[in-house]
C-alpha cells in the first residue's frame, strides 16, 4: 500500500515534469511578444531591450529552461527551491497568488461535489429501483435540462430570482461583502480560516456568499453523476448477488445496501474526473459570482502573456488533479476488497 | 419416504412469463410437482428449458421484468404465490432456501463470507452479531471448510470454486431450511470437487432432515443422489418416476432421447481398432514449461508426455483442471511451441518444425475448441466459416470450395440452409457441429477435441458423441479427447490416458482403466466420478479412495511421485524416487512401481457397471 502509494507519487512528480516542459516550450512558440505586450507598442528599442533582459527573455531557451527548473539558483530560483518565478504583471511570487487564488476554487468545486453527490446518492438509487418509474423519468428530464444548458446561463437564471427578484440572496460579489475585513489567512481558505479565528459573522456571510455557485455547480455536475450512479446500480441489482441474497431471504435495505456498495466503487471514477475538470472549468461561475478563483487567475495570466503565471497554473491544477486521482483510487480500494495495490 | 406422506411442496400449473413484443413469452408454461419431506428430487432438462426459471419460481422469486402468471405453490399450508413481498421474505431462507451455480458470482464480492452467512441468518432471527458470527462458523465448519476461524474473514475471490460452493451452502442452510432447491450446484467443479460437495450436501441435508430439488443437466448427478426424477420440456414437467425406473424405462420422448446412448451401449465397450493399424501419431517426448512473470520460476505444464495414436483411434485424455491436458493438445497441434518434443505424425517430426513448415500439415491435423461460441467470428455466415480453412490451405474454385461446405453440413448432419445463416441464435449443439464441419472440410486424419462437449446440455452432447463416433468409424480419422467426462469417454474412446500434472500416470484401452484402474489416482478419479447408473449409487457406498488435499503448484515439484503427497498407499519410497511410465504385461501402462510390482489390478467397486 505505501510502496503502492509513493509509486504513484514518483510517477506522478515525472508526469509533472515532463508537462512541465511540454508546456515551457508550447507556450513559447506562441506567436505572442510578451515584452511588447508589457512595454507598449510604442516603446524605444532601448527600454524594449531593458524589460527582455528584466524578464530574463534574452538568454538561450535551454538557459531560460533551466533558471525556471531551478538550475541557476543565482539567476533566480526555480522550481527546485520551491519557486514558480515571479509574475510579469503584478511582480509577485506566482506560488503566491494561487495560493490566493487557488482555494477560492477548491472551496467551491469541493462544496459542490459533496452537495451533488448527497443529492444524487438517492435519485439515483430510486431510479435503479424503479426504472422507468415515475422518480426515474424525472431524473432522466432532469439530467437533459441541467446538462443541456451553459452554467453561467444558469448562474444568471438565480441570480435574477434569488438576488434581484426575491432578495433573499446576497449579491453576486464575491465571498464577503467589501465591508467586512477578512480574517488573517492561516491555510488559505477562507471557511477554514474563519473557524479557526473563531470568525463565525465571516463563515456566515461566506457560506451565504457560496450558496448560489454551489447549487449552480452542482446542479450542472449532478446529471452525469446521477446517471453514473443509476446505471452501476441497475447493473448490481442484476446481478448474481442480488438474485442470490433476494432467494434466501434477506431483507430489502440489506439488498438495498449491497448494491449500493457495489455501485459506488466504479461511481467513484466519474467523480475524479468531474472534478479534475471543474478545478478550470468553473471559471464561468466563478466570473459570474465574482469569484477570484484559479480560473479567473488563468484567464487573466493567458491574456497578459504572463508565462511563469501559466505555467504556475497548469502545474498546480495537474498536481493536485493526479492528488485526487490518488485519493480516489484508494477510495475505491477501501469500498473493493477485489483491487489490491 | 412414504408416499403416503403430505407433501412439503406442492405446485400446481405454474406459469411464468416474461413480456416479450405485447404479450408473455412462458418459459415456464403449467408446470405441476410435488416435494416430499427428506427426498431428494432431480429437476432435469435442455438448455433453456426453463428448468433455473422454475426453480425461482418455486420460491416466489422471478428475475425482473418477468411475472407468475398462473397456478399455485403450496408449502406449509400457505399458497406462496398469493404471500405479499415482505411475507415472501420472510419465507425465503427460513423455509426454502437456494444455492446457485457460479458460487462466485452469487456471493457479494464486497464483504467477508462470514458476514454474509450471518446476515443470512440474522435475516431469519433475532440473533446479534457476534451470535451471527459464531452461526457462521458453525456453519463452515459443518460444510467441511478447513480453518473456518479464518475463512469466515475470506473474500469470495480469494476462494476456490468449490470453497465459494461450500460458502454458499453455509449460507443457504444457515436458518435450517426445510427445503434446498440446488440449482446446477456442481457445474464447472472438477469431478472431485463435485463429488465431495454433493456427499457434502446430502449428508447436511439428511442430517437437517431437509428435502433437496437438484436441478442439473448431468445424469451421473440425478442417478446418485436423487430418488426421483422430474423430467421439465416446454414449460411442463413431462416425466414423474423413481430414479431407477426413470433410467430403466423412461417414459417420455424427450427422456428416452437423452438416456438412448446410455441404454444403446449398455456393458459394451467401444470395439478396439485392428492392431494391424499404423501409428498415425507417436508423441516420444513432450515438454511444455512456461515463465513465470518477473521471477526464474517455470510453470511445468507437461513433462514427459508420451503417446501414440492408431489411425482410425478414439484416444480419450482425462484429469483434472490444471492437469497439462489442454497444453498437450495445443502442442500437439503446434498452437504452442513446445519446449522439448518429438512429435511424429505420419513418420514425420512435427514437433520442431517452424510455422512455416508446418503449414503443409495443418490440412491434415485439425483442432476443435472447447466454446462453440467463441470459436467462430460471429458477423461471418456459416459458409463463410466453413470455407475459411479451404481458402488458405486448399486450391479450389468457389463452386468447388460451396460444394465441399454443403458435404460437410451433411457430413455432421446439419441443413445446407443454415450454410447462409449468422451463427447468433444458433444453439451450441448445432454450433459445435458447425465447429466440427470446419475442421473437417479439408479431410484431416487426426483431429484434437478440447472439451467439446463441456457446454452442451444432454440431448445435444449424446447427439455430438455419436457424430464424433461416426465419424471416426466411417472415415478413419483418429481423435485424441480432451476432457473431464468419464462418461462420454466411455463411450466413445478405445484408450484412455489419465493425466495428473503434467504426466501421464496411466494408459491402457478404456475397458482395463474403467474396470481396473491401477495407478491410485486413476482410482480416485473413477471413485469420484457420477455414472449415469441408479445402481450403484455413491450414497449408497460409502467411497474411501478420496484423495486428501489439493493439486500441488505445477512451478515447485515433489521429487519423487507426484502424487505422494495425496496418496493414500504412499510411503518413504514413492515421496523421494521419481515414477516411470512402465509397460505392464496386458499392455496397459502405468506410472507407480507399487502397481508395476503388484501386476494385479487394484480392487474396486465396479463403479463402470451399467443398468
Amino acid at each position: 500500500m505505501l510502496k503502492y502509494v509513493s509509486r504513484r507519487v514518483g510517477v506522478g512528480l515525472l508526469q509533472l515534469l515532463a508537462l512541465t516542459i511540454a508546456v515551457f516550450f508550447i507556450i513559447r512558440l506562441l506567436p505572442a511578444d510578451p515584452v511588447a505586450r508589457l512595454v507598449g507598442m510604442n516603446a524605444s528599442p532601448e527600454a524594449y531591450a531593458q524589460a527582455e533582459q528584466q524578464l530574463g527573455l534574452h538568454r538561450p531557451l535551454l538557459t531560460q529552461l533551466g533558471v525556471y527548473l531551478g538550475f541557476d539558483p543565482e539567476i533566480a530560483p526555480g522550481l527546485i527551491q520551491a519557486s514558480l518565478g515571479v509574475s510579469w504583471v503584478t511582480g509577485e511570487p506566482v506560488l503566491k497568488e494561487i495560493g490566493t487564488f487557488l482555494p477560492v476554487t477548491l472551496q467551491l468545486v469541493t462544496l459542490a461535489f459533496v452537495f451533488a453527490f448527497v443529492l444524487s446518492v438517492p435519485i439515483g438509487m430510486a431510479g435503479a429501483l424503479n426504472p422507468g418509474g415515475g422518480a426515474d423519468k424525472g431524473v432522466f428530464v432532469y439530467s437533459l435540462f441541467a446538462g443541456s444548458q451553459p452554467e453561467f446561463w444558469w448562474g444568471l437564471l438565480l441570480i435574477y430570482l434569488c438576488f434581484f427578484q426575491w432578495g433573499i440572496a446576497p449579491a453576486p460579489l464575491g465571498l464577503l461583502s467589501p465591508l467586512t475585513s477578512a480574517p488573517e489567512p492561516i491555510t488559505g481558505f477562507l471557511l477554514v480560516d474563519a473557524v479557526l479565528r473563531g470568525r463565525f459573522d465571516v463563515l456566515h456571510e461566506a457560506l451565504s456568499h457560496l450558496v448560489l455557485p454551489v447549487i449552480c455547480l452542482s446542479f450542472v455536475v449532478s446529471g452525469p453523476i446521477i446517471k453514473m450512479i443509476r446505471q452501476n446500480m441497475m447493473r448490481a441489482l442484476q446481478s448474481d448477488f442480488i438474485l442470490y441474497g433476494r432467494s434466501i431471504g434477506l431483507p430489502k435495505k440489506r439488498i438495498g445496501r449491497y448494491a449500493l456498495r457495489a455501485a459506488m466503487a466504479p461511481s467513484m471514477t466519474i467523480i475524479g474526473i468531474l472534478y479534475g475538470f471543474m478545478l478550470s472549468g468553473a471559471v464561468l461561475i466563478e466570473s459570474v459570482f465574482s469569484l477570484n478563483g484559479i480560473g479567473q487567475y488563468a484567464i487573466r495570466s493567458v491574456l497578459n502573456f504572463d508565462y511563469p503565471a501559466i505555467q504556475g497554473v497548469v502545474l498546480v491544477i495537474a498536481a493536485v488533479s493526479l492528488v485526487i486521482y490518488l485519493l480516489l483510487d484508494l477510495i475505491q480500494a477501501a469500498i473493493d476488497p477485489r483491487i489490491v495495490y | 419416504m412414504s408416499n403416503l406422506e403430505k407433501p412439503l411442496l406442492d405446485a400446481r400449473d405454474l406459469i411464468v412469463g416474461y413480456p416479450s413484443g405485447g404479450h408473455y413469452s412462458r418459459p415456464v408454461n403449467g408446470a405441476s410437482l410435488t416435494i416430499r419431506p427428506r427426498e431428494v428430487v432431480g429437476l432435469i432438462g435442455d438448455a433453456g428449458s426453463g428448468k433455473s426459471t422454475l426453480a425461482l419460481a418455486l420460491m416466489g422469486l422471478v428475475q425482473a421484468p418477468g411475472r407468475i402468471l398462473g397456478g399455485s405453490v403450496e408449502f406449509g399450508g400457505q399458497d406462496l404465490t398469493k404471500l405479499s413481498e415482505d411475507e415472501l421474505r420472510a419465507f425465503r431462507g427460513r423455509d426454502i432456501s437456494a444455492i446457485v451455480q457460479n458460487p462466485r458470482g452469487a456471493l457479494n464480492p464486497l464483504i467477508r463470507i462470514g458476514e454474509q452467512i450471518s446476515n443470512a441468518y440474522r435475516a431469519h432471527t433475532r440473533a446479534t452479531p457476534a451470535e451471527g458470527r459464531a452461526k457462521a462458523i458453525e456453519m463452515l465448519t459443518m460444510v467441511g471448510i478447513n480453518d473456518p476461524e479464518r475463512r469466515v474473514n475470506a473474500y469470495a475471490h480469494e476462494l476456490s470454486g468449490g470453497m465459494a460452493q461450500r460458502a454458499m451452502i453455509a449460507m443457504a442452510l444457515a436458518a435450517k431450511p426445510r427445503l434446498l432447491i440446488a440449482d446446477e450446484p456442481t457445474s464447472g467443479l472438477d469431478v472431485t470437487i463435485q463429488a465431495q460437495l454433493l456427499d457434502q450436501m446430502w449428508q447436511t441435508v439428511q442430517d437437517t432432515e431437509s428435502a433437496i430439488l437438484l436441478v442439473s443437466q448431468d445424469l451421473g448427478a440425478i442417478a446418485n443422489y436423487c430418488d426421483r426424477v422430474l423430467a421439465l420440456h416446454d414449460g411442463k414437467i413431462v416425466e414423474d418416476a423413481p430414479v431407477r425406473q426413470f433410467f430403466a424405462m423412461p417414459q417420455h420422448d424427450y427422456s428416452k432421447e437423452i438416456l438412448g446412448l446410455h441404454h444403446a451401449q449398455g456393458d459394451r465397450f467401444p470395439e478396439q481398432v485392428s492392431d494391424a493399424a499404423n501409428d498415425i501419431l507417436e508423441v516420444e517426448k513432450l515438454r511444455m514449461e512456461f515463465p513465470v512473470r518477473n521471477s526464474d520460476n517455470v510453470v511445468h505444464a507437461v513433462g514427459d508426455f508420451r503417446l501414440n495414436i492408431k489411425a482410425g483411434e478414439a484416444v480419450g485424455l482425462v484429469g483434472e483442471s490444471g492437469s497439462g491436458k489442454t497444453t498437450v493438445g495445443r502442442c500437439l497441434v503446434r498452437l504452442l511451441d513446445p519446449t522439448e518434443s518429438i512429435i511424429r505424425f505420419d513418420g514425420f517430426d512435427i514437433g520442431s518444425l517452424d510455422q512455416r513448415s508446418m503449414r503443409k500439415f495443418r490440412s491434415r491435423i485439425q483442432f476443435v475448441f472447447q466454446d462453440p461460441f467463441d470459436s467462430v467470428n460471429p458477423r461471418w455466415s456459416v459458409s463463410d466459416i466453413l470455407i475459411e480453412p479451404l481458402r488458405q490451405l486448399a486450391d479450389m474454385s468457389r463452386a468447388e470450395r460451396r460444394k465441399r461446405a454443403e458435404e460437410v453440413m451433411e457430413l455432421v448432419g446439419l441443413p445446407v440452409e443454415l450454410l447462409e445463416r449468422k451463427p447468433r441464435g444458433l444453439g451450441a449443439g448445432i454450433l459445435q457441429r458447425i465447429n466440427i464441419a470446419r475442421a473437417l472440410i479439408c479431410e484431416p486424419e487426426f483431429l484434437v477435441l478440447d472439451e467439446p462437449t463441456s457446454v452442451l446440455a444432454p440431448r445435444a452432447r449424446n447427439a455430438l458423441i455419436e457424430l464424433l463416433g461416426k465419424l471416426q468409424k466411417e472415415l478413419g480419422i483418429a481423435l485424441l479427447f480432451i476432457t473431464h467426462d468419464l462418461t462420454t469417454v466411455r463411450y466413445l474412446c478405445q484408450r484412455v490416458a489419465v493425466m495428473y500434472l503434467g504426466q501421464i500416470v496411466e494408459e491402457g484401452s478404456v475397458e482395463q482403466v474403467f474396470t481396473a484402474p491401477r495407478h491410485p489416482y486413476s482410482q480416485a478419479l473413477l471413485e469420484a466420478h457420477l455414472f449415469p447408473d441408479p445402481d450403484h449409487r455413491r450414497v449408497d457406498h460409502p467411497s474411501d479412495s478420496a484423495l486428501d488435499g489439493e493439486i500441488p503448484s505445477p512451478i515447485d515439484l515433489p521429487t519423487g511421485c507426484y502424487l505422494a503427497s495425496r496418496c493414500p498407499h504412499a510411503d518413504e519410497t514413492c515421496r523421494s524416487i521419481p515414477q516411470n511410465l512402465s509397460v505392464l504385461s496386458d499392455g496397459q501402462t502405468v506410472r507407480c512401481w507399487k502397481a508395476e510390482h503388484e501386476e494385479e489390478p487394484a480392487e474396486m467397486a465396479p463403479a463402470t457397471k451399467t443398468g
